[in-house]
């Protein structure tokens, strides 16, 4: 299961609910009920109570927690007190783990995604057109769209995206991190094409990327945008 | 049971009220009796295209709020039998128009009409998502250029989620498309998106083509709806909406360049 990392800078409760709710704001469909591990290394010695308090708002903000990372700060009275597992988060800190969306970094954002392999969930069938303002998510998985995404739409996977009619509106793959996920279309006009958090604007797509049947990959860092 | 008719666009300027007022007319010169009702609480025009303003006591509003009975607040139209209008009010706005209200009033026309022709306000606030909650189908009105259909496509999304019937499960209302303000010579010089181009971003059936046409602006200031002016272009374009709309099936008219011979390019057409 991959799992994002919300890492908190602060428990001042009116700074805290301002980020949350931009974060949540952002992307709503795509942020709900999403699993996270709080990440309070940041934070330092904070009193145990003021933690709590700092949780609750995560909570009611509808984020799913389901663990709490402290690094070297780690206290066994938090988790007791929380009732989540401590966990260690191994590998490369959070803050190198790729964002969704790269943005500068402000008081206090929660930081997402950081890639655990994922289970099976089923693929996301769409078979309406997706309209200039909808946003579509499919959670955990795969999605397919037989139509076309229009110019203002949104595509989220955790998985491959497929779309079977034109492609011109933002589709994000791999939104949790998973960078082997790949977007296949039919046709391709975006407005914005990313796979696990590095992306692609319309500027950046030349006339020859365009077209039909084309297959966006990532390796490395760069975006490849090829004809299947 | 009468089919409630939602024109909307997102977009505004696009030609919503011209059209509601031409499609309520030409059904009704059809004999089907027909209801057209102003839902652009606060900036009413309706009743301008349609040619009544003179004529308004009470309005959608003050039936909304009980202050008047809707035998009180129709308006019969002078020209065309088996056409009513219910205009807007001019100084409410549109939080005037509860759910409830609309719902009742909307039900009260559906009893003695055909058709009820709800003209949408543009934007996709109050006003225009109470002016397709009810409907049983929408007519979208487009303009061939990008930012029109873009709306038009937001507009068809929220058709898809936010009318009573998608709240209940039963998915998307019944949408065509009526591209207006359509010129073959801007669409042939490439000023002007095609009626290809639209369909294929918006993927719905193509009720008409109105051609851009002088005919309509006489006809907006007039207050004589066009397909009244039955040898304009964009009247008879609209006749054949109607036509479609009722189920006919008719060729396109208006919608490709017609060359003009040795003597049109001699003397200028």
């Amino acid at each position: 299961m991959l799992v994002s990392i919300l890492r908190l800078h602060t428990v001042d409760a009116a700074e805290l609910d301002a980020a949350l709710g931009a974060r949540m704001a952002e992307a709503p469909e795509l942020m709900r009920d999403m699993p996270v591990v709080a990440d309070l290394e940041g934070l330092g010695p904070v009193p145990v109570p003021d933690l709590l308090v700092a949780l609750e708002h995560v909570r009611r903000h509808g984020f799913k927690l389901i663990g709490i990372h402290q690094g070297a700060t780690a206290t066994e009275p938090l988790a007791e007190a929380s009732g989540l597992p401590l966990l260690v988060l191994g590998g490369k800190s959070a803050s190198e783990a790729p964002a969704p969306r790269a943005k500068p970094a402000e008081a206090a954002p929660p930081e997402a995604a950081a890639p655990v392999p994922a289970v099976h969930t089923p693929t996301r069938v769409v078979n309406q057109p997706v309209r200039s303002g909808q946003q579509i998510y499919a959670r955990g998985g795969d999605l397919i769209v037989t139509g076309a995404v229009s110019a203002g739409a949104e595509v989220l996977a955790d998985g491959h995206i497929h779309v079977y009619g034109t492609l011109r509106g933002r589709a994000l793959a791999g939104v949790r991190g998973l960078v082997s996920a790949h977007i296949f279309c039919r046709r391709l006009d975006a407005e914005l094409v990313s796979i696990g958090g590095h992306y692609r604007i319309a500027e950046d797509i030349v006339d020859g990327e365009r077209g039909e049947n084309r297959l966006v990959t990532l390796s490395g860092e760069t975006i490849h945008i090829t004809e299947i | 049971m009468a089919r409630i008719v939602v024109i909307t666009s997102g977009k505004g300027g696009v030609g919503k009220t011209t059209t509601s007022a031409a499609i309520a007319t030409g059904l009704a010169l059809q004999g089907r009796k027909t209801a057209v009702v102003d839902f652009d609480v606060g900036l009413r025009n309706l009743d301008l295209i349609m040619g009544c303003e003179r004529r308004v006591v009470y309005d959608f509003v003050n039936v909304i709020n009980g202050d008047a009975n809707l035998r009180q607040a129709l308006i019969k139209d002078k020209r065309t039998d088996n056409l009513f209008i219910l205009p807007a009010s001019q100084t409410r706005d549109k939080e005037a128009l509860t759910t409830e209200g609309v719902e009742r009033v909307l039900g009260e026309l559906a009893k003695e009409f055909e058709f009820v022709i709800c003209d949408s306000p543009a934007g996709i606030e109050r006003g225009a998502l109470m002016a397709s909650y009810f409907a049983d189908e929408a007519i979208v009105v487009t303009n061939p250029e990008v930012s029109s259909v873009r709306d038009s496509d937001r507009m068809l999304g929220i058709l898809a989620s936010k009318t009573k019937k998608a709240e209940q499960g039963g998915g998307a209302i019944p949408a065509t498309l009526l591209l207006t303000r359509y010129s073959p010579a801007r669409v042939d010089k490439g000023e002007m998106l095609s009626i290809e181009d639209v369909q294929d971003i918006l993927s719905i059936d193509l009720l008409g083509v109105i051609p851009e046409s002088q005919a309509v602006l006489n006809a907006s200031n007039s207050g004589v709806p066009v397909v009244l002016d039955e040898d304009s272009d964009a009247g008879q374009a609209y006749l054949d909406a109607v036509a479609r709309f009722l189920g006919e099936e008719r060729p396109y008219r208006f919608t490709t360049l017609e060359k003009k011979g040795f003597f049109g390019r001699l003397f200028g057409g």
